[in-house]
């Protein structure tokens, strides 16, 4: 017995531990609501690094922006080049504030419309795997930022807030699949929970005999408590009436583009705990 | 201690590098696991206490910056590295083509071992369609960042630091018969 268990120490002492670890995530999963300690100092020591690369990394996508746009110009006359690529380069500052003040226009004119008190912020850092749909915004708990606050966009909803620390929160997309949100389509007011999936969403019991129509506009329904009553979620992309069962099929595509998400707005209601 | 700070500094790097930096240049949100190369990389020349409770530690912080569960990347990483102490002495270490073998093997348990720890912990969500259909595509960013990240290492070593020696680096180097 002796000799076995020298044996395979080992190997059933990793056991061991791969079940512990196992035992502390399915024991965390329930009682870490909230934003701990050590999530906090990390989120707090890494959040300037993180916004100091977007930074970074967006004004020299800027300036290899311009010097892309010189190249075609490399052909004409030096003179001519130096001038075109100065004028170029305001040009490309111009359009960049441009295109920022209709985004912070069409955020303010959201604001307005939005009942509660809300609070803009910037997104600085994105999820650290391909799998998972989040990103850090550069509001904390110090702005009056909780886990389960709204955040939304312009062009509707974006997700909710789940981990905060002081000068930083990490928000949830409506694209993860950990996300579920109440929702209606606008005209039919048929009901049903849209959930994440990556880069859509799927609108899931929504009874096979409810009709619906691509293109047709999905917003919350304010019954899950977190989102209120009318933001834009998507639109409908595929239905599929399968021959039996109680449901359909349906595919949104989310109203916000994800991928070039850069200002949100938080909305600042008190949140059940 | 001081190896441990390395490793320390390093993921904190792995972690800027993929939640500020890359998002910017590749799409659809993709992006390599810095992370897990440099578990595999523990796992073929760290003892295995130490490297299994840096690991478990490494995961818990991942779990700050992904996904929404704490605990889960500090169990998956954990059974990564715990796999890779255990095949390491059957196999021959001194290839680059075995990190690139384990690094394959590592992103599919890696993706094996988070479907189960979502699919059978976690109420009323469907994860694996986010995690396998894009599973083909996450192997070759892993493979391509650990044969970019190989060659950058040797090349560094060789050009700043020629009389020391990085652990298991030196090993992997062509020029050592392998």
């Amino acid at each position: 017995m002796w000799e076995w268990w020298r044996k395979n120490r080992v190997v059933l002492l990793g056991l061991l531990l791969l079940l512990a670890a196992l035992l502390w995530y399915s024991v965390s999963l329930r009682q870490q609501k909230e934003t701990s300690f050590f999530e906090t100092l990390l989120m707090e020591a890494t959040g300037p690094v993180q916004s100091a690369f977007t930074s970074l990394v967006r004004s020299t996508a800027d300036i290899w922006g311009s010097y892309i746009n010189l190249v075609d110009t490399e052909q004409q006359n030096r003179r001519l080049r130096e001038q075109n690529s100065l004028l170029k380069s305001e040009l490309n500052q111009l359009k960049e504030i441009s295109l920022e003040n209709q985004r912070l226009r069409r955020l303010l004119e959201f604001k307005k419309t939005q009942p509660v008190k809300t609070l803009p912020a910037r997104v600085i850092a994105e999820d650290a795997t391909s799998w998972f749909r989040t990103v850090v915004i550069d509001k904390g708990y110090a702005d009056q930022v909780h886990e389960g606050q709204p955040v939304v966009a312009a062009e509707g909803v974006v997700g909710r807030v789940i981990r905060n620390g002081p000068h930083e929160s990490r928000v949830l997309l409506i694209t993860d699949a950990a996300s579920a949100v109440a929702a209606l389509v606008q005209d039919s007011r048929s009901r049903g929970i849209c959930r994440g999936q990556g880069r859509a969403l799927s609108f899931d019991f929504v009874l096979r005999k409810e009709p619906l129509e691509l293109g047709e506009a999905v917003i919350t329904s304010g019954m899950g408590g977190v989102f209120p009553k009318g933001l834009l979620i998507g639109h409908v992309s595929s239905v599929n009436r399968m021959e039996f069962g109680l449901f359909q099929a349906v595919e949104i595509m989310p109203a916000v583009d994800f991928s070039r998400l850069e200002e949100v707005l938080v909305l600042l209601r008190e949140v059940e705990p | 201690m001081n190896r441990v700070l390395v490793y320390l500094l390093l993921s904190g790097a792995a972690i800027v590098l993929q939640t500020a930096f890359l998002p910017h240049f590749l799409p659809y949100g993709f992006k390599p696991d810095l992370l897990l190369i440099l578990v595999i990389y523990l796992g073929l020349h760290e003892r295995t206490w130490r490297g299994a409770t840096l690991v478990y530690a490494l995961g818990w912080a991942y779990d700050v910056f992904a996904g929404s569960f704490p605990g889960l990347h500090g169990f998956v990483l954990l059974g990564i590295f715990l796999a890779v102490r255990a095949t390491v002495s059957r196999v021959n270490a001194e290839s680059s083509l075995l990190l690139m073998g384990l690094v394959l093997l590592g992103s599919l348990m890696q993706a094996v071992l988070t479907i189960f720890a979502l699919e059978f912990f976690v109420e009323g969500s469907d994860f694996w369609p986010m995690i396998f259909w894009p599973l083909p595509l996450q192997v070759v960013l892993n493979v391509l960042a650990a044969f970019i990240l190989l060659r950058a290492a040797l090349w560094g070593q060789l050009r700043f630091m020629p009389r020391r020696r990085v652990p298991g680096l030196h090993k992997l180097d062509s020029r050592h018969g392998t």
